[in-house]
């Protein structure tokens, strides 16, 4: 088990951090105890990335919203789109990514770090991939423009 | 990757959190955390000599004796190649009312991973820096991880106790 643990880190580190910000250490235990817990469930190996990735945005979001445990709004994810941009003033990306939705963060850590499509990503969040598709590509290149000249 | 990827934060996951999600994995498991009255520096380098810490505060162990040991550290011509920077592997018998049990052994800053041969027996160490390193946040863990065994829980809840008091009063006294 520790073994297991030791592979995941360096991935799940990514997730929690990215999503749940400064609560990403305690979505990161978090996520450990229910893959760890759960792991006997998992009938095929080879789902193992796949898995632990729905549990690790799972909690990383549910962290970031202080413990609450509600169903993702479709609506927070398409927002990205309409928040205003200020360039001169994105400092750093802690801050950027502070102020955006848990929900914004997972997407786009979906599809920055793991390049999953913005369909897959949708329906890893249980999101309508038919509402969402063609505005969240509009979002992620909204965000991504803060960080290109 | 493009964009802000490279920039992410990244969450980190301590020797105490390890250890608290890799308890929470068993249902026989027990253990106790909290703050040692000692520097990490000193804590933690006289709880890692097992030989010399284990037998002075676990009260179900007379004595450890380390069979081997490999640095981990992956350098030289005898190296494992397989080995990683900072983690010891070692090969102990903890002597229990006079039974050598061998144990397999990682040890890392702050995380001791002991499992008995056969995993009939698992003990896990952990420790951070408390209060900027003047004292020692410190977790304890015993369990038995075999199908059937969580009513032992009480039982071994009973024992971190007890190791955990004993550590805590020899903290206090400089070990």
């Amino acid at each position: 088990m520790d073994a297991l643990v030791r592979a995941l880190i360096p991935y799940v580190g990514r997730v929690c951090g990215a999503i749940a910000l400064d609560r990403g250490d305690d979505a990161m235990q978090e996520t450990f105890i229910a893959v760890l817990r759960n792991i006997r469930s998992l009938r095929e190996p080879a789902a193992l990335h796949g898995w632990v990735r729905r549990i690790a945005v799972r909690e990383a979001i549910r962290a970031a919203r202080g413990g609450r445990e509600d169903p993702v709004d479709p609506d927070a994810l398409v927002g990205l789109a309409m928040a205003p941009v200020d360039v001169a003033t994105v400092v750093d990306v802690r801050s950027t990514l502070a102020g955006l939705a848990p929900e914004q963060r997972a997407i786009l850590v979906l599809r920055d770090v793991d390049g999953l499509s913005e369909a897959e990503a949708a329906r890893l969040l249980g999101v309508p991939e038919g509402t969402v598709k063609s505005r969240l590509h509009r979002a992620r290149s909204a965000f991504t423009r803060r960080w290109e000249p | 990757m493009n964009g802000p990827g490279q920039q992410w934060p990244v969450a980190s996951m301590g020797p105490m959190a390890r250890a608290r999600a890799l308890g929470a994995s068993i249902p026989s498991a027990a253990w106790t955390e909290g703050i040692l009255d000692a520097p990490y520096g000193t804590a933690w380098p006289w709880i890692a000599d097992l030989e010399v810490s284990v037998p002075r505060f676990d009260t179900q162990v007379r004595r450890i004796r380390v069979l081997e040991r490999s640095d981990g550290g992956g350098v030289g011509p005898g190296a494992d190649p397989g080995a990683e920077p900072g983690a010891e592997q070692l090969r102990i018998t903890a002597s229990t009312f006079g039974i050598a049990v061998p144990f397999d052994v990682r040890l890392e800053d702050g995380f001791c991973l002991m499992q008995a041969r056969a995993r009939i027996y698992l003990v896990l160490m952990a420790a951070e820096p408390h209060d900027g390193g003047a004292r020692t946040r410190f977790l304890h863990l015993e369990a038995i991880p075999l199908p059937g065994t969580r009513f032992l829980r009480g039982h071994l809840q009973r024992v971190v106790d007890a190791d955990f008091a004993n550590l805590t009063r020899l903290a206090a006294r400089g070990f």
